[in-house]
């Protein structure tokens, strides 16, 4: 196996098998791992306390336990991350970090069915005020009280300034990756990709990076190739199950780019300078533009994305619209129409982690890979 | 030259088998879809009224939800683009397609060369579909076929409103209950899936002229409803049932000479 | 000017209400700011500046209840808003894009002069509010990209941990600074902080007559039914900051304690057993929902919705008054919610509770089950709950709703013969 081979297979068993990453952490460091729930925790502090932070993003399953607690118009996701509390898969976290950024995690915050304690904090939403970082800061001061109080650890500001400097680094290289991945599209299709990107959501994020940067550097020594297929841009809280990025293989698309909350949302911005951490962290959240759950009184969503397809010469967007996420649904109205302003083709695929029949996405996906 | 589209739906299976890309000489519908014994029965009879050959087939192109299932078939081509392809070919002034077959209902958009400029398809529920037609035929002990007479027939539209297709039962069953006629129940029907429909239409951007194809085109009071909700008239294909499978077939025909673009 | 003072609180309702409209009407044609208003948003600095107020919430309420919602839900459909959303904002959604559509070509498009609710003028500003939800945030913010408006957010955020810290409060605070000087710069004026504190004054009358109407559901049997506070919350949404709601609620909560001093009940005959309703009305049926219950033999004397609008503060006090507009009890975690709750049932002495399961509500429909699950462990009262929705008259089956209050009836009577709870 090429060392690119290598590299790819190891992340995707990582992003396949976060309990076994799990496991491995606590093997070699002793240490535990904590939850992190969507959307934009300041997962640093985490790190900085030595654990693992782990994603929750649920997975694909056949509800049935959820269905007495969640009614079917609830989000995919959230499904199946209650699903997964009633099966006690989330048991073995030392606690939960859970942001409330929807009304649909506001409700979930509360009622919370596995063991772990949970750390609800609240994002500002009028976020460009000063006023918001410092409301922010104070709920991350609280976030930190409340890991120290459970892990009974110290967070020093040190230890956190230096997670930050790990996660910015490990920021600068996805964002590299991610290029570099839009020019190899034979060796890293839309599974690899995702699965390259998903791993740093159960990996000690240095180390994430360290194999990012070697696989970033393998990459870039091969040649370029022709690619005779279509490029796009993916949008969306995420991109799953698997079948849903073979599909868009198959047709022969490339994800050049995405704008998704699973993805790229999570790396386009470094937590910026200053001389207090948990401020700093809160700063991210008042840079960050673009995401259906960050309030924007400009709505910059649809022109970033308009960027991004110009920047990154796609052919298309693929909307991956998560069943019942209505922050995403709200959004959609506006930048599909900006879309057809601007002269750029888009899909509307439906993301939803329960089925297991895929049909309408093939139909979609082929026609609209017909239409191109 | 022969060539042949077969269509797998979701409710029935069609097949058309095209001479020289432009004479019709069959074309099958069997009122059952993928999965059943539909496929092959439809093709044996397209075969056996043509007196025909599979080995005859200069290309066989498969379409529709079954699509990857049919063995005959050479290449897959989405019921999107056929839909286009074929109701381009009997009505070459279509602009807006609106599609109603099993399981979903499709607008699509055509530039005036017949390619897909946009498309919208429903999502979630059977809402506006055949199946709900299908169900509310059998709630009002109607036949699909009885269906358009009943509505023009109607004096007063019903309201049928629910989206979910178990309280639009329930809905239409208290009607029937409170003695409202059937006719103008169905009536309300025909309403509830025109609206889903023009719904995505609209999304679309609705331009004519707007042809009607899938099963439930065959409903004559379906089609009215659209009209009447778009305030436009609406064409309906002929043989709207088998469209798509034209469509696959004339792709057949253009990938044996080569005309593809 | 039409004299009001022989009008009944009914009469006065109707005729503010077309009053409010009719002002905002006026505003737009002399070239005045009309500003579209989330229902739990501070009312008070809007007012301060003289900026004539709308709230689409109440006006999609209104269409509703008119019958009038799935023409302008075609609309918002036909724009790409997903059928899941809050059908409330696809109402309005759909409504600003006919009224849209009519100011760029100057014809009025068919849906809009068919539309049974009042006719309102497009804004020219947004405010909105997330105390009741983050829906808000999302709808208003496509409102302003769509228009091409200021939008004024007051961010309350989530209160997972009671009490609300002052770190909160001040973060509030700072946005209450912020909205006035977004005002000044929008209306070109100062800001008049004397008449601010009088609006506040007046804000806090309305109020206070508001919660005394609510209080009298107390009362066996009670002179007031809890769908007629469903009817008088137009005026709470709308005009808490103005005396149009303080003269009518003070007007209808004389008219009930005059009835109550006669032996005039709300039920008539004999109201047999009191439930609480947890959630919004079904505007599109409400009438069916009313009557279902009625034939029952139940009245309804509890509702938290209405006091969402319970808004006490001390004015001149910003900390103050942010507190009131963050304690929401939708806004803070399930503790307390299910505290608040819990006061509202046996406030209004209920022997059983009904869950709107909101299709289009996620915020008041998914902690229903714990919710439930709680105050019953606590009460032992029978619960059930209906699928439905606010104004989307798709979403809500008649038939389904008999069969579950029906059920929740033959509950209550069991448990009344049972134990008595007298
Ligand atoms: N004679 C008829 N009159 C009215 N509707 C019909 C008739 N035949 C079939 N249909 C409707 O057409 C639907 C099937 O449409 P079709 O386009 O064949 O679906 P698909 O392509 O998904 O298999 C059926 O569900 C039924 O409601
Ligand atoms: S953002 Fe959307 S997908 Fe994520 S939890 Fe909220 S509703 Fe669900
Ligand atoms: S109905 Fe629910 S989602 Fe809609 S505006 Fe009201 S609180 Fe928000
Ligand atoms: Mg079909």
């Amino acid at each position: 196996m090429s060392r690119i081979e290598t590299i790819i297979s190891e992340l995707s068993s990582i992003s396949n098998n976060p309990k076994k990453a799990m496991e491995d952490y606590k093997k070699e460091t002793g240490k535990g791992a904590v939850g992190v729930m969507p959307y934009y925790a300041p997962e640093e502090i985490i790190h900085a306390a030595g654990l693992l932070p782990v994603g929750i993003w649920g997975g694909q399953k056949s509800i049935s336990k959820a269905r007495a607690f969640l009614p079917p118009f609830a989000c995919s996701i959230m499904q199946s991350v209650m699903e997964m509390q009633l099966e006690g898969v989330y048991d073995n976290l030392e606690a939960i970090l859970f942001p409330v950024p929807c009304d649909t995690l506001k409700c979930l915050s509360q009622k919370w069915k596995g063991t772990s304690p949970v750390i609800v904090f609240t994002h500002p939403q009028n976020r460009k005020l000063e006023a918001a970082n410092k409301f922010l800061a104070e709920e991350y001061r609280l976030v930190r009280e409340k890991l120290e109080r459970i892990l009974d650890v110290k967070i020093t500001d040190e230890a956190l300034t230096k997670s930050i400097d790990i996660y910015n680094e490990n920021r600068k290289v996805m964002r590299e990756f991610v290029d570099i991945a839009a020019a190899y599209p034979q060796i890293i299709d839309p599974i690899k990709r995702h699965a390259i990107i998903k791993a740093r959501s159960f990996m000690e994020k240095s180390k994430h990076t360290a194999m990012v940067k070697e696989l970033n550097s393998e990459l870039k020594s091969l040649p370029v190739e022709d690619f005779t297929g279509k490029r796009v841009v993916l949008t969306g809280i995420m991109a799953e199950p698997n079948e849903v990025l073979e599909i868009l293989k198959e047709n022969g698309f490339a994800v050049v780019a995405d704008d998704l909350a699973q993805e790229s949302r999570q790396f386009r911005n470094d937590v910026p300078l200053g001389p207090d951490p948990l401020y700093r962290l809160a700063k991210w959240w008042q840079e960050f533009d673009g995401c259906s759950l960050a309030t924007d009184a400009k709505k910059s969503r649809g022109p970033m994305l308009i960027d991004t397809v110009k920047s990154s010469k796609a052919d298309a967007v693929v909307v991956c619209m998560m069943k019942f996420c209505d922050p995403e649904e709200f959004d959609y109205p506006i930048y599909y129409r900006q879309f057809e302003e601007a002269g750029i083709k888009s899909l509307f695929i439906e993301i939803d982690l329960e089925t297991t029949s895929f049909e309408q996405t093939k139909t979609r996906v082929q026609s609209f890979s017909e239409m191109l | 030259m022969f060539t042949m589209g077969i269509d797998i739906g979701s409710s029935s299976s069609k097949v058309v088998i095209l001479e020289d890309g432009l004479n019709i000489i069959a074309a099958e519908v069997i009122q059952i879809g993928t999965g059943s014994t539909g496929p092959k029965r439809v093709l044996d009879e397209a075969l056996s009224k043509s007196g025909l050959k599979l080995q005859d087939m200069a290309k066989i192109i498969a379409t529709g939800y079954g699509r990857s299932s049919v063995e005959e078939s050479h290449k897959q081509i989405s019921e999107i683009s056929c839909q286009a392809k074929g109701v381009f070919f009997l009505v070459p002034s279509a602009k807006t397609i609106i599609d109603i077959g099993g399981q979903d209902v499709k607008a699509i958009k055509l530039d005036s060369k017949g390619c897909v400029k946009q498309f919208f398809m429903n999502d979630k529920c059977a809402a506006g579909t055949g199946r709900f037609l299908d169900v509310m035929s059998r709630v009002l002990e109607v036949s699909l076929n009885e269906m358009a007479e009943y509505d023009s027939r109607a004096t007063e539209p019903a309201t049928v409103s629910s989206t979910c297709t178990v309280f639009a039962e329930s809905e239409v069953i208290s009607q029937l209950a409170n003695g409202v006629a059937k006719e103008n129940i169905i009536a309300g029907v025909h309403q509830s899936v025109a609206s889903k429909a023009c719904g995505l239409a609209y999304r679309c951007g609705v331009e004519e002229d707007i042809v009607m194809c899938g099963g439930v085109a065959k409903d004559l009071g379906v089609v009215r409803a659209i009209s009447k909700e778009l305030k436009k008239p609406v064409i309906v294909a002929p043989n709207p049932q088998t469209t798509a499978a034209l469509g696959a077939a004339i792709f057949a025909f253009d990938e044996v000479i080569g005309a593809n673009k | 000017m039409t004299d009001t003072s022989n009008m009944s609180a009914k009469e006065l309702l109707g005729f503010y209400q077309e009053e409010l409209y009719e002002e905002a009407r006026r505003a737009k044609k002399e070239g005045k700011l009309v500003c579209w208003s989330a229902s739990v948003a501070p009312s008070e600095f809007c007012v301060t500046m003289d900026i004539a107020m709308i709230y689409p919430e109440t006006h999609a309420a209104g269409i509703g209840a008119r019958k009038g919602a799935l023409d302008v839900l075609e609309v918002a459909d036909e724009k790409g808003y997903n059928v899941d959303t809050c059908s409330y904002a696809r109402v309005n959604m759909g409504y600003m894009e006919l009224l849209k559509q009519e100011a760029l070509t100057g014809k009025t498009p068919e849906k809009l002069e068919k539309s049974p609710a009042a006719r309102i003028p497009l804004p020219d500003l947004v405010i909105t509010c997330n105390n009741i939800c983050n829906t808000l945030l999302k709808w208003y913010e496509n409102l302003a990209v769509e228009l091409n408006i200021p939008l004024i957010i007051i961010d309350v955020p989530f209160n997972h941990t009671m009490p609300i810290p002052q770190y909160s409060k001040d973060y509030i605070a700072e946005q209450f600074k912020n909205a006035i000087s977004q005002l000044e710069e929008i209306c070109g004026k100062k800001f008049d902080y004397d008449k601010f504190l009088k609006v506040q004054e007046q804000t806090q009358r309305s109020v206070a007559q508001w919660n005394r109407i609510a209080s009298l559901s107390s009362h066996k049997p009670s002179p007031l039914n809890g769908f007629d506070l469903f009817n008088y919350m137009a005026l709470i949404v709308c005009a808490r900051s103005r005396d149009y709601a303080e003269i009518t609620f003070k007007k209808f909560a004389d008219e009930l304690e005059e009835n109550l001093k006669n032996g005039i009940y709300a039920f008539k005959g004999n109201e047999q057993k009191r439930v609480t309703w947890e959630g919004i009305a079904v505007w599109p049926h409400l009438g069916h929902t009313f009557k279902g219950l009625k034939n029952l033999g139940n009245i309804m004397t509890g509702s938290a919705y209405p006091g969402l609008w319970n808004l006490s503060y001390t004015p001149g006090d910003m900390s103050s008054m942010a507190e009131a507009y963050t304690r929401i009890y939708i806004n803070t975690c399930l503790d307390n919610k299910v505290k608040v709750l819990s006061d509202i049932i046996s406030g209004g002495k209920c022997d059983g509770v009904i869950y709107h399961q909101n299709r289009s509500c996620k915020l008041m429909s998914f902690l229903n089950v714990e919710t439930a699950d709680i105050l019953q462990k606590g009460n032992h009262l029978p619960y059930v709950s209906f699928d439905g929705d606010q104004t989307d008259p798709r979403n809500f089956s008649p038939a389904q709703f008999d069969t579950r209050i029906q059920a929740l009836d033959e509950m209550m009577k069991q448990n009344k013969e049972g134990v008595s709870n007298e």
